[in-house]
């Protein structure tokens, strides 16, 4: 736990590097305003019940008489099969595809990143087991594995989580471990070495902090991705089930009537569409600035 | 034999993130043809800078030209379009030797390939008559065992090799001005006698014009009949070598003489680096200078002649020996 | 080289091992009841017996991988619950569907991708690159199946100019008798000179293409341009341009060779991409290929189908990545 500490203590300098990072995202207008966008979702999500017009249709109640309706101005994006408003449904969907993706990609990094550091900065066996796991881990197609694992474990929304961390892993572990051992040859690294630090705070104090840079690029792409996975698994079957409004969930149902109601697969389809759209979009923005060799001058 | 690269009024800036900075301001430089001239200036100077400004390759969008004219017999280069530059002008009449050799060769082309892929574009010629001049050239730049050197790839030759790769690669275009930009600095000194030889016997064979462009004063002596020395972008002095290196006239170039030991016996005359405050509107060498006068802080010196060819921007250079 | 050969196909042996381990633990070992899971929900007490000691699930560990990694060995992916037939029986007639869309995705990949991000890198931050970004990144946000639905419903129900489904129209396959040589109704079609089967069949692969293409044409388009801007940050493409080579031969074969390493890296990666999004729109298409053979056991729960098409993509996963690989190693740097 004292690394930890370290590693929090080398974070103080950067915190000028980090606002500087923020002012050189903003001076793109693009990124402002996909960060504009994903404040207004994160909004929305929290805010909920509040915003939608029939908070209960998100979750259970039903409503059979105004069924698959066209969008009017009291729905506004139309009713589904069982009466419910489409508006409502989509709103809350924000929160359950936030909420997921924040959750699968923060505990995919707590497991990928440490053992990814250890891999790289201690070497020799350790490395090589480690890093053999993480061929096999990534040696299956994206998604394939966490339909896999999401089918076996059972149906559920936690479970496709689940299935998303254990496929999602491999790749920070990968991606840490390498520049971990790039650094590890460098000469502060064998300095810190040489007058006997200990391992692990060599591990967590010197060599983690400078290679958390890509890492950082990869997880807020991967917001994006891990949202469409979600979609995806729940598009499937074996993700979210039904009530819950998740928008693949609710574009799965829809398959059934939309010949006949296009609001019903269209608006579900365009919000996983604008909310993946702007996390790539930050995503890229943070890219640029991060790396330097993309950097504008 | 006239002037017949002349560079007037060149003024280069870099912009970085926060602000442009000044790379190069060139009152005047000029090389006669058939002659090396020696352009000496300490890293940053701005020296590769001038080397890609005269192609045309200053990368965009950080390089600016602001101003200036870089007269190659009878045109002005900063007026050409790119399309012109890339069939009139680069290969077939200007060429470069690059500093780092295994930088500027392409990784994953042979050699002999990438020697190849030039004389075709240059010489116009085919197919084996290719391969028969890449050896031809080889063999010029003294390279043993041509035929299986050909096939090799950057990674597997030694940093004496590549450069004469790289000088057979710009002799290959058959240009009539090379701009060697410190083609000696990453080798040993061992090897730099032989490539400076190389250079020299090259350049009085086929009578080019040549910009060697280097950091150490002592290298310009042995290859150039002219010399000029850069400092901070600006042509501070300039004459026949022998002039400048013995006879130095500013400050700045008497320091880099001095520098160089000649023996155990001669102590070591180091100028000390007075540090005064920049002349932000006067002499850029003014922090540094142990013999500025007021004048210095309020103008820029120009080149003035002092003594012969030489020409030296320098007020109390020029002026204690009017 | 051969060194290096053997040593990858080493590794990738032990990669595929670890493959068969990891769904050796999902089918056996994580389930509460495996047995139930191999013979499906509906099954009696009596069947899931059965199943168990076919299983040999009570048998130790070690006994039940061996039988498992055998069976795998011979190509005894088990019994469909749905279809009652072996599956490897049912993966080999579903294949060519398949691999059908996989082809043409990964060929528009890389006839479309690669150029499209070399210009992009070429012209960075000058309108086509703008638009090019835009797209690329667009594009990979979409969910794959949505596009196939909502091009079902623009193409087929609004405007009526592109099928709904399948290969072939229902007409077609009433009336004529189509050719069977290698499988692929395009490719049969073609050399017996059927050509309204041709067309039709192409006429029916448009939309299913183009759902599946898209992901991975962004993706590769977008690695390319990194790539490539990274490497014409490089000395070597200054020095080629100080030697007068023309521009194009600078771009399309100094710069793009360099970046063979890379591009067989996001080739192979998308081709795993386009493999999964069959998996989510070939049965919105009715297309007979593997994707709706998976998409149809998730939602009967059939599990040995489940496995099967996993354990066969992985491994070929793995067999793709070996072959990008060895690609790479041709590049000379890496012989050292």
């Amino acid at each position: 736990m004292k690394w930890f500490s370290e590693f929090i203590k080398t974070l103080q300098p950067r915190i000028r590097e980090i606002r500087m990072s923020f002012y050189l995202l903003n001076r793109n207008r693009l990124q402002r305003v996909s960060l504009v966008i994903i404040c207004i979702l994160v909004l929305i999500a929290i805010f909920a019940p509040l915003i939608s017009p029939f908070p209960s249709h998100a979750i259970s109640a039903t409503n059979p008489g105004d069924k698959l309706l066209p969008p009017s101005s009291k729905y506004i994006f139309g009713t589904d099969e069982l009466g419910r408003d489409m508006f409502s449904r989509v709103i809350f969907g924000t929160r359950i595809s936030l909420v997921t993706a924040i959750i699968a990609v923060g505990l995919a990094l707590l497991i990928g990143v440490p053992l990814g550091a250890i891999a790289g900065g201690v070497g020799g066996v350790v490395d090589e087991i480690i890093m053999r796991i993480t061929d096999v881990f990534l040696s299956f197609p994206p998604l394939l594995l966490a339909i896999a694992i999401a089918a076996f474990l059972g149906p559920n929304l936690e479970n496709a989580i689940l299935a998303i961390i254990v496929s999602w892993w491999p790749w920070y572990t990968r991606i840490i471990r390498g520049q971990a051992v790039s650094i590890r040859e460098r000469q502060f690294v064998r300095a810190a070495r040489a007058i006997g630090t200990p391992m692990p705070r060599i591990i967590f104090g010197h060599i983690l902090p400078n290679t958390l840079a890509p890492v950082i690029v990869q997880a807020s792409m991967d917001f994006g991705s891990v949202i469409l996975t979600i979609a995806a698994l729940s598009f499937l079957g074996i993700g979210a089930q039904p009530p819950t409004p998740e928008w693949g969930l609710l574009i799965s149902t829809s398959r059934t009537y939309f010949m006949n109601a296009w609001w019903y697969s269209t608006f579900p389809g365009i919000a996983i569409f604008i909310t993946v759209l702007v996390f790539n979009l930050i995503g890229d923005g943070i890219r640029e600035v991060l790396d330097p060799r993309t950097r504008k001058f | 034999m006239g002037v017949f690269f002349e560079i007037k009024n060149l003024s280069v800036g870099f912009r970085t993130f926060e602000s442009e900075r000044r790379v190069l301001d060139i009152e005047s430089l000029s090389i006669n043809r058939g002659e090396t001239f020696g352009l000496v200036g300490e890293s940053g100077a701005g020296k590769t800078v001038l080397a890609l400004t005269i192609l045309g390759l200053l990368p965009k969008p950080a390089g600016v030209i602001h101003s200036g004219e870089i007269w190659f017999d009878g045109e002005d280069l900063l007026k050409k379009s790119e399309k012109e530059m890339t069939d009139q002008y680069r290969g077939k009449r200007i060429t470069m030797i690059f500093q780092d050799p295994m930088s500027t060769l392409n990784p994953v082309f042979t050699v002999g390939q990438q020697i190849e892929n030039v004389i075709k574009k240059q010489q116009s010629l085919k197919g084996s008559q290719c391969t028969r001049r890449a050896a031809e050239l080889l063999d010029t730049v003294k390279l043993p065992d041509v035929a299986s050197m050909l096939k090799k790839y950057p990674h597997e030759l030694s940093g004496g090799q590549r450069q004469r790769i790289i000088i057979a690669m710009a002799l290959a275009c058959g240009a009539e001005f090379l701009i060697a930009d410190e083609p000696t600095r990453n080798l040993d000194v061992t090897i730099q006698a032989g490539i400076l030889k190389l250079i020299g016997d090259l350049q009085k064979e086929l009578k080019i014009s040549v910009l060697f462009i280097a950091n150490n004063v002592g290298l310009v002596n042995v290859v150039c009949k002219n010399a000029g020395i850069l400092y901070q972008g600006k042509v501070v002095e300039a004459g026949s070598s022998g002039s400048v290196i013995r006879k130095p006239k500013h400050p700045y170039t008497q320091m880099l003489i001095s520098a160089i030991p000649r023996d155990k016996s001669e102590k070591l005359k180091f100028a000390s680096i007075m540090i005064k405050p920049e002349a932000i509107n006067g002499c850029p060498y003014y922090s540094r200078c142990p013999i500025a006068v007021s004048d210095c802080i309020e103008q820029i010196p120009m080149l003035q002649p002092v003594d012969g060819d030489q020409r030296v921007a320098c007020f109390v250079a020029a002026g204690g020996s009017r | 080289m051969k060194k290096f050969i053997l040593r990858r196909l080493f590794l990738g042996m032990i990669v595929l091992l670890g493959v068969v381990i990891i769904t050796f633990f999902l089918t056996r070992v994580i389930p509460s009841d495996p047995a139930a899971k191999w013979v499906g929900p509906r099954a009696k007490p009596e069947q899931i017996a059965k199943a168990r000691i076919e299983l040999g699930l009570d048998k130790p560990l070690y006994v039940q991988f061996f039988k498992y990694l055998t069976d795998l060995v011979q190509g005894d992916l088990g019994h469909s619950l749905r279809t009652r037939r072996p599956i490897m029986l049912d993966l080999k007639e579903n294949l060519p569907a398949t691999i059908e869309l996989v082809l043409i995705s990964t060929i528009a990949a890389v006839f479309i991708g690669i150029p499209l991000g070399v210009i992009s890198a070429k012209r960075k931050d000058q309108w086509l690159d703008h638009i090019s970004r835009l797209f690329s990144v667009g594009v990979v946000s979409l969910p794959t199946f949505w596009v196939a639905l909502i091009m079902q419903l623009v193409f087929f129900r609004i405007l009526g100019i592109l099928p709904m489904g399948g290969q072939l129209s229902t007409e077609i396959k009433l009336t004529m008798e189509i050719p069977k040589i290698t499988g692929f109704i395009i490719f049969d079609s073609l050399i017996t000179g059927n050509f309204r089967i041709f067309f039709d069949a192409l006429w029916h692969l448009i939309m299913p293409g183009i759902s599946i293409a898209l992901y991975p044409i962004g993706l590769v388009a977008r690695m390319t341009r990194s790539a490539l801007l990274e490497i014409l940050s490089n000395d070597y493409i200054t020095a080629a341009r100080s030697y007068g080579l023309k521009e194009r031969t600078v771009l399309w074969s100094y710069a793009l060779k360099n970046s063979v390493g890379t591009t067989s890296t996001v080739v192979a990666l998308s081709i795993g991409y386009a493999l999964v999004n069959t998996f989510l729109t070939e049965s919105i298409f009715s297309w007979p290929g593997i994707g709706s053979y998976i998409a149809t056991a998730v939602i009967g729960l059939d599990y040995p189908a489940i496995m099967g098409v996993t354990i066969f993509s992985a491994i070929a996963y793995v067999i793709l990545n070996l072959i990008a690989d060895i690609v790479i190693a041709l590049d000379p740097r890496v012989r050292t």
